[in-house]
């Protein structure tokens, strides 16, 4: 490791490693779209984390109202009680984002939607990534008709339109989020597949990798120590850029009803566009928040493109 | 040429097979999950049980994987589809009644995302690094972080609140019918599914011009003192539009999920709405033959797409 070495011995020239926040600052100077996608990301996966804490009630929790039209001791089937259910309401101090149509607070919905979009899309991405990464490097590395086979086979499966894919799977399978992880990770695969076997294709070619070789390396461990290590840069781009699409999968399917219910910003939406015109909140939040899910990512995987692998710039 | 098509065909056949075993997997490997909700469906003076075999007998799942495999793609190569455990009516006839509405939608918005962003691409391109570049870049970007369902939703607010305007609740009727009503329904699916496509094809045409105008042959043109106008429509376009016209052959399919969505908001029966109509109807032949009919489709349009792409450009039929 002779260059190693010689940075050693040469890092009493360099000034020293420069604070946090210079980096920090750089960063936003040279890329600000993707600082500001870092930001969203950072506050989505506290609001995911912080929930309980972040949300200010419970997202079941129906909340009630005064009613104007009741009077104390006379007959109204209008108003039976003192009180109604706060439907529908403005956005106010209680509540920040108004209220749905059973009366919950939807800020609450809005900081719990974001646990159940991030989990599904990190738990959606984990499995396309380990396949995809499999059978990526495997195609790639060998070659021939094993590479042949198997991108045919992504050909195939990239044919569908997500969405269709996961309708087709959702048939089959009994709805729960564990499935509908499963079948958002399998419809993600051929994407990663595809760009890592692209890296691969280059790597494969590098002196090091033959030198391995040449040195008597095994398929294995030339695969597993000296080519997947060097794919883990477009396998983060592709992870942060996938994770928008996942989200925006999710939200459809929720928004179609298809998925399992749950707090999701795609039901919200989907239920906010029923009063659309009266009460227009529940359904620009959590659109809102799709959005801007969304836009985090793509932000956030470009800038990450362009750091640390400029040859994947389309 | 001949050469590059029969290779492309050829290339091809594979795929199309594989995409007969995914559905085929996908919708044979476990059923029981499946055919247990549709005998709840379908139950119609039968014992649970009796239902479920009913069903099982229906869709041939009671025999083996290997021979089921060899009846799908016998059935498949013949152009049958399977038949709708609802109506009872094949697929093909159910998807084929269905189509027109789905390419005219198709249509609409390949057209609003052309009509949007050629001239925003162009502008972005030709004034690149302007404030003019960054903003409408930033559009682009947002158009595609935007789900055309919220689009949608927006665009029936602002309709609604800004000119009284809101899609029309009667039942549709197709365009040779009443063209004006049936615009109406269009209207705004259209839009939104455009904004989407909008934002891909201007990121690329953005890209493909800025390339091809620092080419010599644009010099020249400048060069020969040939206005603006000139050498952006008639020279650098053409070139530029080679790709754009791929994406589009290419984003079909997205569309195509996209309008899974936005068909099944506004109530327009097209193929895309009725998959998720007879998803939730439990109707297993029906979602399992239109996905295998899309996707079939799917790989002749790349097909075409990857054949006119070489005929456009000579250059790929050499790659």
């Amino acid at each position: 490791m002779a260059t190693e070495a010689a940075v050693f011995e040469q890092e009493w020239v360099l000034p020293h490693r420069p604070a946090w926040w210079v980096t920090a600052r750089r960063l936003a100077v040279r890329k600000p779209l993707g600082t500001f996608g870092l930001v969203v990301i950072v506050l989505l996966v506290v609001a995911a984390v912080g929930a309980p804490v972040l949300a200010r009630y419970d997202p079941q929790q129906t909340f009630q109202r005064p009613d104007p039209n009741y009077a104390p001791g006379v007959f109204n089937p209008q108003a039976l009680g003192p009180t109604m259910l706060d439907r529908t309401a403005e956005p106010s101090t209680a509540h920040w984002f108004g209220t749905d149509s059973s009366g919950r607070d939807t800020w609450s919905w809005v900081i719990w939607g974001a646990r159940r979009s991030l989990g599904i899309g990190v738990g959606a991405l984990a499995i396309s990534i380990a396949t995809g990464t499999l059978v990526g490097v495997v195609s790639a590395y060998f070659g021939g008709r094993v590479d042949m086979l198997l991108q045919r086979l992504m050909d195939a499966l990239q044919v569908f339109p997500a969405l269709l894919l996961l309708i087709l799977i959702a048939t089959y399978m009994e709805a729960n989020i564990r499935n509908l992880i499963l079948a958002l990770g399998i419809v993600g695969i051929s994407q990663v597949s595809r760009i890592v076997r692209g890296t691969v294709l280059s790597l494969r070619e590098m002196p090091y990798v033959e030198a391995a070789r040449v040195l008597g390396a095994s398929d294995l461990r030339t695969m597993v120590h000296h080519i997947l290590p060097n794919t883990a840069a477009p396998i983060i781009v592709v992870f942060t850029i996938g994770l928008g699409s996942v989200i925006i999968a999710e939200a459809g399917l929720s928004f179609l009803g298809l998925a399992p219910p749950g707090i999701s910003w795609g039901q919200m939406l989907n239920e906010g566009r029923n009063f659309i015109r009266t009460s227009p909140w529940q359904a620009v939040f959590s659109g809102l928040a799709i959005t801007l899910a969304v836009l985090a990512f793509n932000l956030a995987g470009d800038a990450l493109r362009d750091i640390l692998d400029p040859r994947l710039r389309t | 040429m001949q050469q590059y098509i029969a290779k492309r065909i050829l290339l091809n056949i594979p795929v199309i097979l594989l995409v007969v075993t995914v559905v085929f997997l996908v919708s044979h490997f476990r059923t029981d999950f499946a055919e247990q909700r549709a005998a709840q469906g379908f139950i119609g003076g039968m014992e649970f049980e009796q239902a479920v075999a009913s069903i099982r007998e229906e869709l041939g799942t009671d025999k083996p994987l290997i021979e089921q495999y060899g009846r799908y793609l016998l059935d498949t190569a013949r152009g049958d589809f399977g038949t709708s455990l609802v109506s009872q009516k094949p697929v093909v006839e159910e998807f084929r009644n269905r189509l027109g509405t789905s390419v005219e939608l198709g249509i609409l918005q390949i057209l609003v995302g052309l009509v949007i962003s050629i001239p925003i691409g162009v502008i972005s391109a030709v004034r690149q690094d302007t404030w003019l570049d960054y903003i409408l870049r930033f559009f682009a970007v947002l158009g595609l972080a935007v789900p055309s369902f919220y689009m949608a939703t927006l665009l029936v607010l602002f309709g609604f609140n800004w000119f009284g305007w809101g899609p029309p609740t009667t039942t549709y009727r197709s365009f040779f019918e009443n063209p004006s009503l049936n615009l109406q329904a269009m209207a705004v699916p259209a839009l939104a599914g455009g904004f989407g496509m909008g934002a891909v094809i201007m990121r690329l045409l953005r890209s493909q011009l800025l390339e091809v105008l620092r080419q010599d042959y644009i010099r020249t043109a400048w060069a020969k003192g040939l206005r603006e106008r000139a050498v952006i429509a008639r020279h650098a376009m053409k070139n530029a539009l080679i790709p754009v016209f791929t994406i589009v052959g290419l984003l079909v399919g997205t569309l195509f999920g996209g309008n899974v969505i936005l068909e099944s908001m506004f109530s327009l029966p097209g193929v895309a709405q009725f998959v998720v109509v007879s998803f939730k109807q439990n109707d297993l032949p029906m979602v399992q033959g239109i996905v295998l009919l899309v996707g079939i489709v799917l790989v002749m349009a790349n097909i075409v797409v990857d054949i006119s792409y070489a005929w456009l450009d000579p250059r790929i039929r050499y790659r």
